[in-house]
């Protein structure tokens, strides 16, 4: 493989990282704690996808090679991603009288429920979405660069929502809330922001795109149980790197993590014994150093 | 000296929630000891419950080392009680690939000069890190370890795991054949079911008291630890790490000094468990195996090593409890509605055994899985533990440090559970 493919696939999986960790990064800055079960809420987005997608069908017509019917999954993905987290919030972690450190506890619990619950209504085993597999897209592969139709849908589509975000926070009366919320709540209560409310909405963005990476992960890999709970360790290796709190550090931080992870098994080609089986000990490593070195992130993390 | 003078008055000044532990531990054991003498457990099998029992409580010891004590989150619990467990199986067992066939002391010493060894290594980046990152961490750690030993055949195997590990009093004189050397013992409590005792019988015996021993060891000295000046700052660290700090304490050394003395306890069950299990693979490390012991810690009441015990007990309870549950209870519910029903409009009535359908599939659904079930129960035990008493069943009696202690906004005084201190009682 070249070194170019290589780095195609990290952008892929860098898109869907970069998804996960803005959920991660937003529930750290606004609900103050690590959620372990941010993972978990992509499997959630991944099945709930995976169900809608066997009731709709493909109907019909396809655009960059996935069927419309997938986007309708994927839409339902994202709502049920976000009404679970939502649901969580106001059942678990509200009315909880705990520090952050006690809510992270129980975001464990949280993860456990959800898996344990996909488990008992889809069994544990992989499944697909069952959509054909393209051939790679011609014109590039001289290059050496095999990347199908449903890579570049993953790609676009991640920017469509990540973009979506940015004019979200940047330009909206919700966006600037939130960023107030962010770096003070109890500033942002006094001046008048109703903080529930921004968290609720906090929680639907951040687990809404986490669902949103669960349904692309499935698309790129397979889909199961324990899917989101593999990849949550990149995810904070992700948002470390990043400076945690950061939203745009944390995407910053998922491109640069999604890229190491895919361009592992440049090192065994350049005669480091370092397999593929390894790729996400290179990033738990990175975010260790990270912490050390910057434990800020790259981005400083003062922004948000 | 109260409970034996005096058991009346003990109970009396039991607080309820000690009341119900005690009643739970003596129900489980009459459970156990009821199949037990009625040959529906193997005697075999019931001491070797006892044994993990013993296992878990260990792990929960180490756990409350640094999170009872010390406040550190150390989601690797798995990671070190494996290091334990793989350093004596490489050391004893016949397959193993590096060296095997040593006297399964060696691998003890081995086993914690491992877990020591890593545990400093990775507590000189993480533990000056703020609580949240060291959870992290600890659990990459604990993934990475894994993938190691997954995938690094050449030293352990890989997923197949180590097998013919000896059993711990392998090569000692007298308690090597000490299983062999036992009479069969045929024991009629129930007539018309004996109970034969026999070699593997006496073996679990062995194996009990070994765990045995190292639990009333560990337990001393972490009494003593615990009550000692050097306990006391751990405890100030957990309360306010910056109070500590501005008492001119080293809080980074003593936070090392507590990881790796929990992360050794923890290697102990680990070498306990290959010579308990004689088998060890990769399966080990499992990070649920890492919540068990959290779930043990926090339900039992963090920093209190009665309540470690407790939440062993309750560790089994779960994950033998479904197993036997499963085994026990029909595969599939069957309704059918009653006849007189047809009275009922159509419409009701289909709805009626919509619901009906629905609930035997998800029994047999519940029945047929008890991984995921145990997993189900796993996460929501935390969850309401976390809600309804955080501070564990069983706290810590009589503490003069507790978390919040120094921070008047927040009040998290253990107001629950907690007896009047009276003067000539123990403080654990």
């Amino acid at each position: 493989m070249s070194v170019l493919e290589y780095v195609a696939n990290g952008v892929i999986y860098s898109s869907i990282i970069v998804l996960a960790s803005i959920g991660l990064s937003l529930v750290y800055s606004i609900a103050g704690f690590a959620n372990f079960a941010h993972g978990d809420t992509m499997t959630v987005g991944a099945y709930a996808a995976l169900v809608t997608f066997g009731l709709v069908g493909g109907l019909g017509s396809e655009i960059l090679g996935l069927p419309l019917g997938f986007f309708a999954a994927l839409v339902v993905g994202i709502a049920v991603a976000a009404v679970v987290a939502v649901v969580t919030h106001r059942l678990v972690y509200e009315p909880l009288d705990a520090g952050s450190i006690g809510l992270l506890i129980t975001s464990i619990g949280v993860a456990f429920v959800y898996r344990s619950l996909i488990r008992l209504g889809f069994g544990a085993d992989f499944t697909e979405f069952g959509i054909q597999v393209l051939r790679p897209i011609d014109w590039l592969l001289p290059y050496g660069v095999r990347v199908t139709l449903h890579d570049v849908a993953i790609v676009l589509t991640a920017g469509v929502l990540v973009a979506a975000l940015h004019v979200l926070l940047q330009s909206t009366d919700l966006g600037r809330k939130m960023r107030a919320t962010a770096d003070n709540p109890d500033l942002a209560r006094v001046s008048g922001i109703r903080t529930r409310r921004i968290k609720l909405w906090m929680w639907v963005i951040g687990a809404g795109l986490a669902g949103a990476g669960g349904v692309f992960l499935g698309l790129y890999n397979q889909i199961s149980p324990r899917m989101g709970f593999d990849i949550l360790l990149v995810v904070f290796a992700a948002v470390i790197l990043g400076g945690i709190g950061s939203v745009y550090g944390a995407m910053l931080g998922a491109f640069l993590i999604g890229l190491v992870v895919r361009m592992t098994p440049l090192l065994s080609d350049v005669g480091i014994p370092i397999g593929i089986d390894y790729a996400k000990a290179i990033a738990f490593v990175i975010m260790v150093a990270v912490l050390l070195v910057r434990p800020n992130g790259i981005a400083g993390g003062t922004e948000s | 000296m109260s409970r034996l003078t005096d058991p009346r008055g003990h109970w009396d000044r039991l607080t309820r929630a000690e009341r119900g532990v005690a009643g739970f531990v003596v129900a489980l054991l009459a459970l156990l000891f009821y199949g037990f003498v009625t040959g529906g457990f193997g005697p075999a099998y019931v001491l070797y419950l006892v044994g993990l029992v013993g296992m878990y409580v260990l792990l929960s010891f180490g756990l409350n080392v640094q999170w009872g004590y010390t406040g550190l989150i150390n989601f690797s619990v798995a990671a070190f009680f494996g290091l334990g467990a793989y350093g004596t199986a490489l050391l004893t067992a016949d397959s193993s690939p590096i060296a095997g066939g040593f006297n399964p002391l060696v691998g003890l010493v081995v086993g914690l000069a491992l877990a020591a060894v890593v545990a400093y290594v990775v507590g000189v980046p993480t533990l000056r890190l703020r609580a949240d990152y060291l959870a992290i961490a600890s659990l990459g750690l604990a993934e990475v370890i894994r993938a190691l030993v997954l995938n690094e055949r050449r030293w352990t195997n890989g997923s197949a795991g180590l097998r013919g590990i000896p059993g711990f009093f392998e090569g000692w004189p007298l308690l090597d054949r000490f299983p062999e050397l036992m009479p069969g013992l045929r024991v009629v409590v129930v007539p018309g079911s004996p109970i034969v005792l026999q070699e593997p019988f006496w073996q679990a015996v062995l194996n009990v008291t070994l765990v045995f021993v190292f639990v009333a060891a560990s337990y001393l000295v972490l009494r003593r630890v615990h009550r000692s000046p050097w306990g006391r700052v751990l405890r100030t660290i957990r309360a306010d790490e910056d109070l500590a700090e501005a008492l001119g304490k080293d809080t980074y050394a003593f936070k090392m000094q507590a990881f790796v003395l929990g992360s050794v306890i923890m290697a102990l069950a680990g070498v306990f468990y290959a010579h308990l299990n004689l088998f060890v693979s990769p399966g080990d490390f499992e990070p649920i195996n890492t919540f068990y012991v959290w779930i043990a810690v926090i339900l039992g009441g963090s920093g209190s090593n009665r309540g470690a015990m407790f939440g062993g007990f309750v560790i089994i309870a779960i994950r033998e409890g479904t197993r036997f549950l499963g085994a026990l209870l029909p595969d599939a519910l069957r309704f059918t509605l009653p006849g007189a029903l047809s009275v009922l409009p159509d419409g009701l009535l289909a709805a009626l055994a919509g619901a009906l359908s629905l609930v035997e599939s998800t029994y047999a659904t519940v029945v047929g899985n008890f991984a995921s079930t145990r997993l189900l129960a796993v996460g929501l035990l935390i969850i309401l533990v976390m809600r309804y008493r955080p501070e564990g069943v069983l706290p810590p009696q009589r503490e003069l440090i507790w978390t919040g202690v120094a921070d008047d906004t927040t009040r998290a005084d253990p107001d629950s559970g907690v007896r009047e201190a009276r003067g000539g009682g123990s403080d654990e």
